[in-house]
């Protein structure tokens, strides 16, 4: 008698996560503490976004305000910040520079970082250790003093001012951690779907496409959010591949575009706060809507 | 399996849609070409306006000027330009055309490594008309670039907290000054402010003590040959030493920034919490930019650094410092050109009128409509030397460490031997 | 004048086992021989991610380790090979010697402050409520805001008009209100105060996540018996977590020896370097002289390298048994 998928126990991979074929036992609610337990939550809950709404409120204000009086209430509330920034093509311009950097980036770094996981996580091989290693090694060296030969780098293969010079090595230097979230997470897949997989004739790329890759959407989610973010708020190599390199500066990704709000000797804090908030807004919203596939993403590797 | 083909068809979508919009923006021909077509790249400082509209337009008439020339013209945040993009840019041998030149140890370095172009001859009656100021970009007697603004450092102070104080004139000697800061204590106004968070602005009065103590030959020769046994040196820490025993400086200089904000030592000014700051040409702008007016305010005012006693410095040596552009060595020659049309007289003058600066053409000079402009102008034709910012002066690597040593001053847990032991050991390892 | 930096790898990135491992021991059955069609799977799986890594990430960083052999200036060639020297210079620096010390302070209180913190905070948050998603998003949005912002910020809020001091002065506490940035002797605890903020919900939502992994059955269990609330967190809770706590300290410790961008926009290290880290003291020192920084950079990864291999031969092994399945339960 063959094994099949369906005979699988699903509970094995279900239990702690939140993909799973049966809903998950909603936990008995402790009534006691719980205003106590409300208090913790909004104390941290409030602690985390105070300096955040400081930014957004700061941006309803004109910078003579903030420089008045640094923390006070908008006096006036003023849309002139958000209005300038929502009216320049130059946000817009780096509005989609930015997404598209990151989409793209997000895209190369969950298919390389889950193709090189897989083969670390389940493959038996000389140099395997290695591979891991130098993956690894990549968090552990301050990436800035390797600005220069970059550039070099870049210049050489051709690579500036172009939007795919940018991708490649963001791509590059997510793959660390990604590696690193991903194996354990690869990993905790039983070996037994394997096998059955194996019995019912399918090859082990085969079992990486239908079964694995759907069993790590969670792990593979998580990993690119982070991406996301990461390639969001990134600065350096959007600078020295795109500013520097002769992309115009409309394209330029939002975290360069708040350049234009200050001199050298002065800055428009006002408009720089409206601007930050703008930016901030769609790497928030990406959050969101990922939110619940991400613990459901740590799971499995916690697990592992 | 409906759903995995549709997310599939969807992720190929994207990648469809993300390789067309790459290959749409694939990198412009940055190729001069040969004959008249040609392309120079510009990088300025000014990420805003005043200045990089005026930049932009500069760039357009050259254009309009000079047919089949192209001028790509960028603004670059001013810390970026200069310590990542212009020497990565270098390195890699793509330097722009034309581009941001800071005077002293930078352009030395720079002209040393054979990456600028000698303008000693291409511009030299531009040279001429500008006089003294273009010195600080000169190395081993050959022009390397010019300044487009240059200015000195001076006392920015409150008239209107003066006159509530009872001081009728600005101190003119150190302990003039010290007496005047007792005044407005003694009238409950904090004297100074300093952004030593900055670190820079607390290294600028060490500087300035510097000046007083060492002799012109001094400055002249030790700091190309960086040799600091010269006492004047420790007593210019010993002389801030003394002077910081009065207190006159804001709570928590430390940590106070310079420029950023209502509790910068600019802001502090700005909004009448502070009578005084020793700061350079820029101040009228960012004071102006910090008030809520968003407008120089009236109370404004502008005296030269008190005299020191002692010391064998020069009264007639100042300090300041500018901004100038210079040419790659690898540009085509109308980058000299461009050069030679941004520093001219008229677009100077434009310079002068936008109010970011003091335009070093001195035939600019009529064009300073802020009357402390106008003050810092004739103080800068009044001085006989005027001594860059030593930390520009000696180049990059001196920047922190002699600036962390005075701070260290600052805080009270550095000595004026310990400034010069961070020259000696910065330049040891050169 | 803010120095900006890549958002360089997230300081904590998530549960992971140590970097630098034994090969770990696989179930017995899954040991095969890998012959050549599975070298040339493995070639195509891993090729394309490790040729991307090595050429942008890996070169540079060799070339920067070259680099920190010579006195170089950044500009024209390299010419004047120095050795060890730069290495020399540096470790009898004393100020990168504060330095180090200050991140190893912040290593050791993300571990004793951070780690608690979470957990407690993670325990609490584990029970139903009503808008549990809301707040764990809300708890993670200092993650997500860029450290740039975030540090300008807490630079104006801390200020000496700032709305921290506003706060306190409201609230009655005004004798509490200074430049808190500007006291060489606490600024290294208010950074490291700024730091929690900006990375304690990302603790959190670990946790919370490794919590989802203790089955409830195993409390309901335990309240039959008659344990309290506190017994169960203590005595079946906690070990179970135990693995991703694990896992968070190491993370913890990488992330504060690299720790650059909040500390560079909010203090540049001071004042007085009192919260000086080993990265901020690279950006400062080698500006024009990036054989030094270079060198500094090697330290770096070298004391990073050298965590990771103590911790994970002393805390991480025992996850690592294992931690192939071959079925669970």
């Amino acid at each position: 008698m063959t094994t099949t998928l369906k005979d699988t126990p699903t509970r094995t991979i279900s239990a702690g996560r939140a993909v799973s074929s049966r809903p998950m036992r909603r936990r008995a609610a402790f009534d006691w503490g719980r205003p106590w337990v409300y208090l913790v939550a909004i104390v941290v809950v409030l602690v985390s976004v105070a300096p955040v709404a400081y930014v957004w409120i700061g941006g309803f204000r004109t910078t003579p305000d903030i420089n008045a009086d640094p923390a006070g209430w908008p006096n006036p509330w003023s849309l002139e910040n958000y209005v300038v920034v929502l009216t320049s093509t130059r946000f817009w311009g780096s509005l989609f520079s930015s997404s598209l950097v990151g989409l793209g980036t997000t895209l190369g770094v969950v298919v390389l970082g889950v193709m090189a996981a897989f083969v670390i996580a389940r493959y038996t091989f000389w140099g395997r250790g290695a591979l891991y290693a130098l993956f690894a090694a990549g968090l552990m060296f301050p990436l800035t003093v390797a600005a220069l030969p970059l550039s070099v780098l870049l210049r050489d293969m051709g690579m500036q001012g172009s939007f795919l010079g940018l991708i490649i090595p963001q791509i590059a230097f997510s793959l660390p951690m990604t590696i690193i979230i991903l194996v354990p997470f690869l990993r905790a897949i039983p070996a037994e779907l394997e096998e059955a997989a194996a019995i019912d004739g399918a090859s082990r790329i085969g079992f990486f496409w239908r079964i694995l890759l759907p069993l790590s959407a969670p792990g593979l989610v998580t990993v690119g959010v982070l991406a996301f973010i990461g390639s969001w708020n990134a600065y350096l190599l959007p600078l020295l591949v795109l500013a520097a390199g002769g992309m115009p500066q409309d394209l330029w990704t939002l975290p360069l575009g708040a350049q234009q709000f200050s001199t050298q000797y002065s800055a428009d804090t006002g408009a720089v706060l409206a601007y930050t908030s703008l930016s901030m807004l769609p790497a928030l919203a990406f959050f969101l809507a990922v939110e619940k596939r991400i613990v459901g993403g740590l799971t499995g590797a916690v697990k592992g | 399996m409906n759903k995995r083909a549709a997310t599939r068809w969807v992720a190929l979508a994207t990648v469809g849609i993300c390789v067309g919009a790459l290959a749409a923006c694939a990198p412009a021909d940055d190729n001069p070409g040969e004959g008249d077509a040609v392309t120079i790249r510009w990088w300025h400082n000014a990420t805003s306006d005043p200045l990089q509209g005026l930049w932009a337009d500069v760039a357009a008439e050259f254009e309009a000027a000079n047919p089949g020339v192209t001028v790509e013209v960028t603004g670059y945040q001013n810390e970026d330009l200069q310590r990542t993009l212009i020497p990565n840019a270098l390195q890699s041998g793509d330097a722009p055309d034309v581009f941001q030149v800071w005077p002293g140890g930078e352009v030395r370095a720079q002209a040393e490594a054979g990456y600028l172009r000698d303008i000693s001859d291409d511009a030299a009656d531009l040279i001429a008309e500008m006089g003294g100021a273009v010195k600080p970009w000169e190395v081993d007697g050959v022009q390397y670039a010019l300044p487009f603004s240059f200015g000195i450092t001076g006392i920015w102070y409150n008239k209107d907290m003066f006159a509530q104080a009872g001081i009728d004139s600005p101190p003119e000697t150190l302990d003039e000054l010290i007496e005047a800061d007792d005044a407005l204590k003694a009238a409950g106004i904090t004297p100074l402010a300093v952004g030593a968070g900055d670190l820079w602005p607390a290294g600028h009065w060490w500087y300035q003590f510097a000046l007083n103590a060492c002799s012109v030959e001094t400055l002249q020769t030790a700091i190309p040959a960086l040799d600091f046994d010269d006492p004047c040196w420790v007593e210019a820490g010993e002389n801030l030493e003394a002077f910081l025993e009065t207190e006159p400086f804001n709570d928590g200089f430390l940590a106070t920034p310079a420029q950023t904000g209502a509790d910068s030592s600019a802001g502090l000014v700005a909004n009448g919490n502070v009578a005084m700051e020793f700061m350079g040409p820029w101040n009228s702008g960012v004071i102006g930019s910090l008030t809520p007016e968003a407008e120089v305010p009236a109370f404004l005012g502008w005296f030269p650094f008190p005299t020191v006693p002692g010391g064998d410095g020069d009264p007639t040596v100042t300090m300041g410092g500018g901004d100038g552009f210079g040419v790659s060595a690898e540009a085509p020659d109308i980058a000299v050109e461009l050069l030679k049309y941004i520093h001219s007289a008229e677009v100077q003058q434009r310079f002068a009128e936008t109010g970011a600066g003091i335009a070093a053409h001195p035939a600019a000079a009529d064009s300073l409509a802020d009357p402390n402009l106008q003050q810092i102008a004739s103080g800068l034709a009044g001085s006989s030397f005027v001594q860059l910012w030593l930390d520009s002066a000696l180049g990059p690597e001196f920047g922190n460490p002699l600036n962390q040593a005075i701070v260290n001053i600052f805080g009270g847990v550095g000595t004026p031997e310990d400034v010069v032991t961070a020259l000696k050991d910065t330049a040891a390892a050169l | 004048m803010t120095h900006h930096l890549t958002a360089g790898p997230a300081v904590f990135a998530g549960p992971a086992p140590a970097p630098v491992q034994a090969a770990p021991r696989p179930a017995p059955r899954r040991r095969r021989a890998v012959n050549g069609r599975q070298w040339l799977e493995i070639a195509l799986f891993a090729g394309p991610a490790l040729i991307v890594f090595v050429t942008f990430v890996i070169l540079p960083v060799v070339l920067a380790g070259v680099y920190s052999l010579y006195n170089w200036n950044g500009l024209g060639p390299l010419e004047r090979f120095i050795g060890l020297d730069n290495y020399a210079r540096a470790l009898t620096d004393p100020l990168f010697l504060r330095a180090i010390g200050n991140n190893a302070t912040i290593l050791v209180a993300s571990v004793l402050i951070q780690g608690p913190l979470a957990i407690s905070i993670a325990l609490l948050l584990n029970r139903k409520l009503p808008g549990r998603a809301l707040i764990r998003a809300l708890i993670f949005v200092p993650f997500v805001l860029a450290e740039v912002i975030a540090g300008l910020s807490w630079k104006l809020l801390l200020s000496p008009r700032g709305g921290v001091n506003a706060l306190l002065e409201t609230v009655g506490l005004g004798e509490l209100a200074q430049p808190w940035l500007a006291n060489p002797d606490i600024a290294l605890w208010v950074m490291f105060s700024i730091l929690t903020w900006k990375y304690l919900g990302f603790a959190i939502l670990l946790m919370l996540a490794g919590l989802q992994g203790v089955p409830e059955e195993l409390h309901e269990a335990a309240a039959i018996d008659g344990a309290n609330w506190w017994q169960i967190q203590v005595r079946i809770t906690l070990p179970l977590l135990a693995p991703t706590i694990r896992i968070w300290i190491f993370l913890s410790m990488i992330g504060s020896l690299q720790v650059f961008d909040m500390v560079w926009v909010t203090t540049k290290g001071g004042p007085v370097g009192a919260t000086n880290t080993m990265a901020v003291y690279l950006i400062q020192y080698g500006q024009g002289q990036y054989g030094y920084g270079s060198a500094i950079a090697v330290i770096l990864f070298a004391i990073s390298l050298a965590v990771a291999l103590v911790y994970q031969r002393f805390a991480m092994r025992r996850d690592l048994a294992g931690s192939v399945t071959s079925g669970v339960r």
